[in-house]
């Protein structure tokens, strides 16, 4: 079973840099700067819990608001283009935090090793999950109660007055403007919002792998960030869980029997279904159905009750 | 009708899958070892090297009567191979994957990116219930950037120690040819092997050897534009240039030298470059560079396993003949441990496996024998080849001289 725990930790932490990247997908904004965000989050968290011995939730905390404060800053001269420009912009913002950790030494002597970010060769022994005996079960249990958390509030966000004003962003800026919508204020606080959520994800990623160096961050995370919304579907979050899992469980976990094979059909699969569902694997119909369902089984429920 | 045809072929599948997978004999049973390593992108010929010599390694031990187990049965070696792509989340899923299982030790991975992270995920010190990490050993090959097997006391590695390697090239270079002064590097600086050998090994050991540093060009591995760099060699003019890269970087950079015309007195390349790829990829460029390495076929039981290794469609190299040598050690322990390579033995077959690697200091192997140190890594012999008219040739074996 510890296989299995351990690959939905991986779905978790994708699922998260997927969700940062959906709640900017949905103010019509496509990012390339999530796995900046998600570095950063890996990065702080990871020097939170080895050089200053605190404990992985306040550093997961922490991580999360210091890359939602850079996704706040880098938000507001970005996000006064658009389109491909924003496209080139975040990416480019992606590539200059990779090269950052990159150049970035902060190490401090612990009994006779040195420990802390290493340039280059990265930064290791982030072994904050072992070290306090967590199992792989309760690892698991937490990763998806933080996936849970951020799910259960972007779903919830979808259905307020916020959430409403997101998509009309997204929809139609100019519509949007027009009865009173300020873009830059709406564009930005989704970005911080993304910001904050790839955060929480890099925490997790640096814990789980115990060693990050700048070549986990790089143009295919970003990629892969904004490709679980899309192809899962921008009408629901659980359609990027869904996507999370249909790529890391099954394209990537699930296929590894294939061998060499696996790599050729990865792209191939990824075609076939966004050929086969063009609006996303939950698209609007599904998830009306998906929610006519929940909502039947509520009101049977409560039948019985009464 | 097509339901009825689809039942039967799943059952038709089903069953031929249980013949051919079902136990064996009372007295024979499965040795599972699995290796895992890079078979996709830039560096898939390791990976794929690795796979040939643990196969050959595998049908060998298996033709010669296999394994003798702790209770009189036999032994029959099984191995899969494993993709990581390279990558630290792969890596560590793939050995996680493989420990949910009968296997009894990996041997693995490719790259020292994914090495690092992985030994992270094991348990830190043997036997301590404080520490949840995996209790799982793993015998690594190819991954052979310094230091990382005191990570964990579950790693093992059986990769050649680069700093006695450099250390003592610099020292005969100097011996043989006072006449170099000055050592150049390029640098392939996003790949942790080479940046680690460079910064950590050769430019430490140079000066030592009373050579002087002037500098370094860097480049990444994706890199295939090189001009700026080798401008940068022929600004620095040194006698000795020492490439730590890759041998698809470092065949670019030795193509732009060649079509800028610069020249230098001596080539010293990384280890991971004696490999039959860079001869494949520059040859005439290349003719002449020195490498260290620990593997040549140079006697009988290297040419016999380098042969052995081709008819698994690979090369053998200084890493793919590590895992090769992996595998003999790993019989040989297995043996002297008495495993049993049962179902439920699974976790203490383990951590036999696990002592008798700690306990090791020295083993057999194909150039001689190698010592263990404390700290889990090799020092295995070695000697220096250099490219000539295609083909690696030994310029100096200082085993034998």
């Amino acid at each position: 079973m510890d296989f299995y725990y351990s690959l939905a930790q991986i779905i978790g932490f994708h699922t998260l840099l997927g969700l940062s990247a959906y709640i900017v997908l949905q103010t019509g904004q496509v990012s390339l700067a999530q796995a900046g965000f998600f570095a950063i989050g890996a990065y702080v968290a990871g020097m939170l819990t080895v050089l200053a011995g605190w404990h992985l939730v306040p550093a997961m905390l922490v991580a999360g608001l210091g890359a939602a404060l850079m996704a706040c800053l880098v938000g507001f001269p970005a996000l006064r283009v658009r389109g491909l420009m924003l496209v080139i912009a975040t990416l480019a913002f992606g590539e200059a935090v990779r090269l950052f950790f990159f150049n970035f030494d902060y190490q401090i002597a612990k009994g006779e090793v040195k420990i802390g970010p290493l340039g280059g060769e990265g930064f290791r022994q982030i072994r904050w999950f072992p070290e306090n005996g967590w199992t792989s079960l309760e690892v698991m249990l937490f990763v998806w109660t933080v996936v849970a958390l951020v799910a259960g509030a972007l779903w919830w966000n979808d259905r307020s007055r916020f959430g409403a004003v997101l998509r009309a962003v997204g929809e139609d800026e100019v519509a949007a403007q027009s009865v009173g919508i300020n873009l830059t204020a709406v564009k930005v606080t989704a970005m911080t919002i993304g910001g904050f959520i790839a955060g929480l994800g890099g925490a997790i990623y640096a814990h789980y792998t115990t060693h990050i160096e700048h070549l986990n961050f790089n143009v295919l995370l970003a990629t892969f960030a904004i490709a679980y919304p899309i192809l899962g579907g921008l009408r629901s979050v659980f359609g990027t869980i869904v996507a999370a899992i249909f790529v890391q469980g099954f394209l990537v976990e699930g296929l590894r029997f294939l061998g060499d094979w696996r790599n050729l059909l990865f792209g191939a699969l990824i075609v076939l279904a966004m050929n086969l569902r063009p609006h996303g694997l939950i698209d609007a119909a599904t998830a009306r159905r998906l929610a006519r369902l929940f909502s039947r089984e509520q009101w049977r429920g409560e039948q019985r009750r009464a | 009708m097509r339901k009825t045809a689809l039942l039967l072929g799943s059952a038709f599948v089903a069953l031929a899958g249980l013949a051919v997978t079902g136990p064996a004999g009372a007295q024979e049973r499965s040795v599972v070892i699995k290796g895992f390593g890079a078979k996709s992108g830039v560096v898939r010929s390791f990976g794929v090297n690795s796979e040939a010599a643990m196969r050959a390694a595998a049908e060998l031990i298996n033709s010669q009567g296999g394994v003798k187990l702790g209770d009189g049965a036999t032994g029959k070696i099984e191995v899969e191979f494993l993709d990581d792509r390279c990558t630290a989340e792969e890596g560590i899923s793939v050995v996680r994957r493989i420990a949910s299982g009968p296997t009894l030790v990996a041997i693995g991975p490719t790259c020292s990116n994914v090495a690092e992270p992985l030994f992270g995920v094991l348990q830190k010190k043997a036997g301590d219930a404080s520490d949840s990490g995996l209790q799982f050993p793993i015998f690594t090959d190819v991954a052979i950037k310094g230091g990382l097997a005191k990570i964990s006391e579950w790693a093992f590695r059986n990769v050649p120690s680069e700093a006695e390697m450099y250390t003592s090239l610099f020292s005969w270079v100097k011996q043989t040819k006072p006449d170099l002064k000055t050592i150049f590097a390029g640098v392939e600086e996003n790949f942790a092997h080479s940046r680690a050998t460079w910064y950590a090994v050769m430019k430490e050991a140079a000066p030592k050897a009373g050579l002087e540093v002037k500098g370094e060009a860097k480049w990444l591995l994706e890199d295939t534009n090189f001009a700026q760099q080798v401008r940068e060699i022929k600004a620095a003019a040194p006698d000795i240039l020492a490439i730590a890269a890759h041998p698809f970087t470092t065949c670019g950079v030795l193509k732009e030298m060649r079509r800028q015309g610069v020249k230098v007195k001596m080539l010293i390349g990384l280890t991971s470059s004696s490999s039959l790829e860079t001869l494949q990829g520059c040859a005439r460029e290349a003719e002449g560079i020195v490498i260290p390495t620990s593997f040549a076929p140079v006697n009988q039981a290297a040419e016999a396993a380098a042969a052995q290794a081709a008819k698994f469609n690979g090369s053998l190299d200084l890493h793919s003949a590590a895992t090769y040598e992996n595998m003999f050690i790993l019989k040989k322990l297995m043996e002297e441990q008495g495993v049993l390579a049962k179902p439920d033995t699974v976790q203490a077959d383990r951590e036999k496996i696990r002592k008798g690697l700690a306990a090791l200091k020295e083993t057999g192997g194909l150039l001689g024998t190698s010592k263990r140190t404390d700290d889990r890594e090799a020092v295995k012999p070695y000697l220096y080849v250099h490219a000539k008219d295609g083909k690696w040739v030994v310029l100096h074996n200082p085993v034998t001289n």
